[in-house]
């Protein structure tokens, strides 16, 4: 890597432990155009996309961040002595999904949305840090409100809310689900 | 993103996987219907059956069919379940009635069952998406799993609500009253006593070095009364106070005529 600002960001993403956002290297870096920055970290993220790297950098959660790639999984595990990850429960993730998609929501508006309470599975998603409180609603009992959180985003590797699947594209799998089952 | 902390973990995989079950054969593991909706949808599904024209008898038979043998549902969800069959039941019931002229569309009692029908098989399909996001999330290790390095613990920032900081409070107390540590409570100190005890010295002693006197107290609390009594005996002329310097000690003593009553007393 022959441009020292590229070697630079390297060392800012590998010492941050949570994404780092563009905003927050031209915070750092205050001397350096946020053009230079942006053409130092493509040519990074490049860098780290060609096959002989056990990780690359993953854009999640709004900012960058070092990844193993997932092939290596196994024996990080092996190496880390952990035999599997927990995975959210079914409820838990459907739960994630209706607050994603009707934010801000009530725990009232999301049991009816699932047809079940969702009491219990709102408390683990919010214990996860999935999710915050974000208020109270000016209705009846003053309900509180519910929001997806920004490790929400980098849970499952977003960057933003719109980056979860659109109306055309859930229309899109209900259709093949559809096929799939005729 | 990782959840899950070094110490939740490994959980064995248990029987669930392919491995051979114990002696009692093999499980078939059923699907099973977290919820009303979720049974509903499959039995839409399985029949093949346009949602915006459920036949709503047909649905309601098979759907109480499966409450019935009650395996594959979720049975601590059996109140919510039979929610959905007496909504079926009133439906049906609402088809049943004989109309002079038929029924617009927005007002098909079967409305209210499919708007719902649709904005939860939206989220459902969101929600296999989102678990393949997972699934793929968690194969990529990250350093925010690796155990935060030494003297990193008041510098690592969590996004914290007003409710998160509440129930630490609430937390915090609940430890503190299991140590069930006693509260020392400070003496309280009148100044009536203190006034009393100053006077008694003057007395005695003709003249009071007040800075000895006050390093002397057994709290900061009774050191500040002690200053009070002495303001107070100087502004009702019952004592004088007279300081050199700054930062010096002050000498009190009483006027002569206090003495004298003192004396009577």
């Amino acid at each position: 890597m022959s441009n020292p600002l590229t070697s630079l960001l390297e060392a800012l993403i590998f010492v941050s432990q949570e994404p780092l956002t563009l905003e927050r290297m031209k915070a750092i870096l205050e001397e350096v155009s946020g053009d230079d920055i942006q053409a130092a970290l493509d040519e990074l993220v490049r860098n780290y996309a060609s096959e002989d790297k056990g990780m690359v950098i993953a854009h999640t959660g709004g900012g960058y961040l070092f990844t193993t790639k997932p092939d290596h999984d196994r024996w990080v595990r092996r190496a880390l002595q952990i035999e599997r990850k927990n995975k959210l429960s079914a409820a838990a993730l459907e739960t994630l999904a209706a607050v994603a998609y009707h934010q801000p929501v009530t725990q009232a508006e999301i049991s009816l949305i699932r047809g079940v309470d969702s009491t219990s599975s709102l408390k683990t998603l919010l214990d996860k840090k999935l999710l915050k409180i974000v208020g109270r609603k000016k209705a009846p009992g003053n309900p509180l409100v519910y929001r997806t959180s920004e490790r929400f985003l980098q849970y499952f590797g977003l960057n933003s809310l719109e980056e979860l699947p659109s109306e055309q594209e859930i229309a899109k799998i209900l259709e093949e689900e559809k096929v799939a089952e005729g | 993103m990782t959840e899950t902390a070094p110490d939740l973990l490994p959980i064995e995989e248990t029987a669930v996987a392919a491995s051979p079950g114990p002696a009692d054969g093999y499980q078939v593991r059923l699907e099973i219907f977290e919820g009303p909706l979720d049974l509903l949808l499959f039995l839409i599904r399985k029949k093949k059956i346009d949602i915006h024209d459920i036949p709503i008898a047909a649905i309601t038979r098979d759907y109480l069919d499966y409450l019935d043998r009650k395996e594959q549902i979720n049975l601590d969800r059996e109140a919510e379940f039979l929610f959905i069959a007496a909504l079926l039941i009133y439906i049906k019931s609402q088809m049943l009635l004989p109309r002079e002229t038929d029924l617009a569309e927005h007002e098909d009692p079967r409305r209210v069952l499919v708007d719902r029908l649709l904005v939860y098989q939206k989220i459902k399909a969101a929600s296999s998406v989102l678990r393949e996001k997972e699934e793929d999330q968690l194969l990529r290790w990250k350093r925010n799993f690796l155990p935060p390095l030494p003297g990193e613990a008041e510098l690592d920032f969590v996004e914290v609500s007003l409710f998160d900081l509440a129930e630490s409070f609430v937390l915090m107390m609940k430890r503190k009253e299991a140590e069930g540590g006693r509260v020392i409570k400070a003496r309280d100190v009148s100044l009536e006593e203190k006034m009393k005890e100053i006077v008694g010295l003057l007395r005695e002693r003709q003249m009071l070095d007040f800075l000895a006197y006050f390093e002397g107290q057994g709290s900061l609390e009774e050191g500040l009364v002690a200053f009070f009594c002495v303001l107070e005996l100087v502004k009702s002329r019952q004592a004088i106070a007279v300081q050199d310097e700054l930062f010096k000690t002050i000498r009190v003593w009483l006027r002569k005529d206090t003495r004298r009553a003192g004396h009577h007393e």
